[in-house]
């Protein structure tokens, strides 16, 4: 019994060394197609739904922030509050804003935009949009009459949102911030890309300059933007903030993301179809390879069992078989994915007005997938070698 | 009938009927014969008349709709196809007209196959390295059917199915396709293995000058014997 278990090995083994190359050749080519097919959308999907991830904490929450409590406008005493938050454990970084109730005018154009002020050292260390200006340059503590908007806001040709914008604001051009009525002309010291909208929708300027137009945001926020340690758990580090009963909502960045959210959850149902389809037409196509391979063999399957070979080793020989050919077909998908593709679109990523996605392969996602191909293939080996090693021996050997 | 302890092989009564498209085919005809130990039988008889079928069922590739046929003394006609195989495997060898190898496989490797069922690799190869050698195949070892010669390839046909050594070899015009020189060939390595092993061998041909390595020779028509 052991003996005729390696009889399976063997006459697989000498299928594909003295089998005709070129269709062992397409058939690990289309295994691999099939595999390849099969992991790029799950990693296309992660890498939107990373992208768009790091987009929010990295231009907008930060990985935590607090809000005012319920019914009130402002985070009072805000000095006193940083200070006890930066005793925190795993605290790494915070960032005060106060929003601004302003609108900015540029020429005729009048638009309602959110203006923040902030503390542009303590911001750099929260946000990355000091690294995103694609012109002028970022605020510096002490500026007063400057400020930095917005891709979005300053428009031009090609921007996503130009009808609702400037059309074009340069920097060095004026700008009137309008609060409560009265005027007040800043400078456009930069602007700013991070290839998210709603981040780019946005201007900032100094909590100096605020100070001039509006003393009574002194010392006040409407926002508190946390960066924590990357090890550190981040119900942890919201556990010691609500500890510490300051006066604001704590919230993880994830409940920022609510669009991103709903997003994510189609992505996830758009997902799970399309790979069950992909599993699918992988299946189809691995069932007709194997299936063909093995009905031009119908004489010799006839003729092996004839002399005697039981079926199941030509089953076996058949699953075995297939299932290097997917064995195969993943290795190469693999190699390609990861030293072809995966770089490819990191030098060239989707360009999406969220962010700019690349491909991101979950290793689960990666293994699911795998073991399917697998379980395919051996499938796909196993029915049509059974179904022939059912018919009639004489018909398949006379070729009746 | 008292069974005779030299008959290897006896039908009693067997018919094969074949219908395809609403016709149905007699294809033989209620056939009682006895092959005995060491006989060299040559089936002949017009294309049709059934001889290959009546073959396969002696060799237990078929199954006969009425009748009964005793290998050896065994009934077989209500044996499993797994008995039927051991069968084909342990006590019967088969040769076809179209020298049926494994085209992925050497000589070798096709003459070793059979005998992979019953022994270690190690002990199949020496076999069908003495097989192939006895056949005069000895520098043809490593050779795929398709470099092989069509008398060559029956050669390692015939090698193949004596490997597990049967004690019938069946062959289905196994000259048909050779010229006379191969034909000549199989037909003294079968005269030699019936001579100097015993092996009972059961033929079909349809050359008449090949009927004189026969002991005894069978004539049918319209699937009867004549
Ligand atoms: N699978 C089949 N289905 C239907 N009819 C068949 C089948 N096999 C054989 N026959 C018919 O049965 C009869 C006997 O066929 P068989 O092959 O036994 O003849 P044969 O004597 O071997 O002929 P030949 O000399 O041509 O090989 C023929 O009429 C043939 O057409
Ligand atoms: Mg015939």
């Amino acid at each position: 019994m052991m003996r005729q278990l390696k009889l399976p090995f063997y006459l697989a083994f000498q299928y594909i060394r003295r089998g005709r190359k070129w269709t062992l050749f397409l058939t690990i080519f289309l295994m691999t197609a099939a595999f390849v097919n099969l992991i790029f959308l799950p990693s296309l999907f992660n890498g939107i739904i990373d992208g768009a991830n790091k987009q929010i904490i990295n231009t907008l929450t930060g990985d935590i922030y607090i809000t005012p409590n319920n019914g009130q406008d402002y985070i009072n005493n805000v000095s006193y509050v940083l200070d006890q938050l930066r005793t925190i454990d795993g605290v790494d970084a915070l960032s005060a804003k106060m929003s601004v109730p302003a609108n900015l005018k540029y020429n005729n154009i009048t638009l309602s935009r959110q203006i923040l002020a902030i503390n542009p050292n303590d911001e750099k260390n929260v946000s990355n949009i000091s690294q995103k200006m694609i012109s002028g340059s970022y605020l510096s503590s002490g500026d007063r009459d400057q400020i930095i908007i917005g891709k979005q806001i300053a428009g031009g040709n090609g921007v996503e949102e130009n009808a609702i914008s400037f059309k074009g604001a340069k920097v060095g051009d004026k700008v009137t911030l309008i609060l409560n009525g009265k005027p007040r002309q800043f400078n456009i010291k930069g602007i700013f890309d991070t290839k998210f909208v709603q981040s780019d929708e946005r201007a900032f300027i100094t909590n100096e300059a605020l100070q001039k137009i509006m003393p009574s945001a002194n010392n006040k926020a409407t926002t508190i933007n946390i960066r924590i340690n990357q090890d550190t758990n981040q119900n942890a580090v919201i556990n010691s903030i609500n500890q510490k009963n300051i006066n604001g909502t704590v919230y993880k960045w994830q409940e920022a993301a609510g669009v991103m959210k709903s997003v994510s959850n189609s992505f996830l149902s758009i997902n799970i179809i399309l790979s069950f389809t992909s599993v699918l037409i992988a299946a189809v196509t691995i069932i007709i390879i194997i299936y063909v391979t093995i009905i031009n063999k119908r004489k010799e399957i006839g003729i092996l069992r004839a002399i005697g070979i039981k079926p199941y080793i030509i089953v076996f020989s058949y699953v075995i078989l297939s299932a290097v050919y997917a064995t195969a077909g993943i290795i190469i998908g693999t190699i390609l994915f990861f030293a072809i593709i995966m770089p490819y679109f990191q030098i060239h990523p989707f360009v999406l007005p969220i962010c700019n996605a690349v491909l991101v392969l979950g290793w689960s996602d990666y293994i699911i997938r795998l073991e399917a191909i697998i379980w395919v293939s051996i499938f796909a080996g196993f029915i049509p070698a059974v179904i022939v090693t059912r018919t009639k021996m004489l018909n398949a050997i006379l070729g009746k | 009938m008292k069974p005779d302890e030299n008959c290897i092989i006896r039908t009693e009564g067997i018919s094969r009927v074949y219908s395809s498209g609403g016709v149905s085919v007699k294809a033989i005809d209620n056939i009682s014969f006895e092959v005995m130990h060491g006989d060299f039988i040559m089936i002949t008889g017009r294309n049709g008349s059934g001889k290959s079928t009546l073959l396969h069922q002696l060799a237990l590739l078929d199954l006969p709709d009425v009748g009964e046929i005793f290998i050896e003394g065994e009934k077989t006609t209500h044996l499993s196809e797994k008995k039927r195989m051991d069968f084909r495997l342990n006590r019967l060898g088969y040769i076809f007209q179209e020298y049926a190898l494994i085209a992925e496989l050497t000589a070798l490797e096709n003459v070793m196959l059979p005998a992979m069922m019953l022994e270690s690799s190690k002990v199949a190869k020496k076999r069908a390295k003495v097989m192939l050698t006895k056949i005069g195949l000895h520098n043809k070892f490593n050779r795929l059917p398709s470099q092989l010669s069509g008398g060559e390839q029956q050669k390692v046909a015939i090698a193949r199915a004596l490997i597990n050594h049967p004690k019938i070899i069946f062959a289905d015009e196994p000259t048909a396709n050779l010229d006379t020189t191969a034909s000549v060939d199989v037909l003294e390595i079968f005269k030699s293995l019936n001579d100097k092993e015993g092996i009972t061998i059961v033929m079909i041909t349809h050359e008449p000058e090949e009927l004189v390595y026969a002991n005894r020779i069978i004539q049918l028509s319209d699937g009867k014997i004549i």
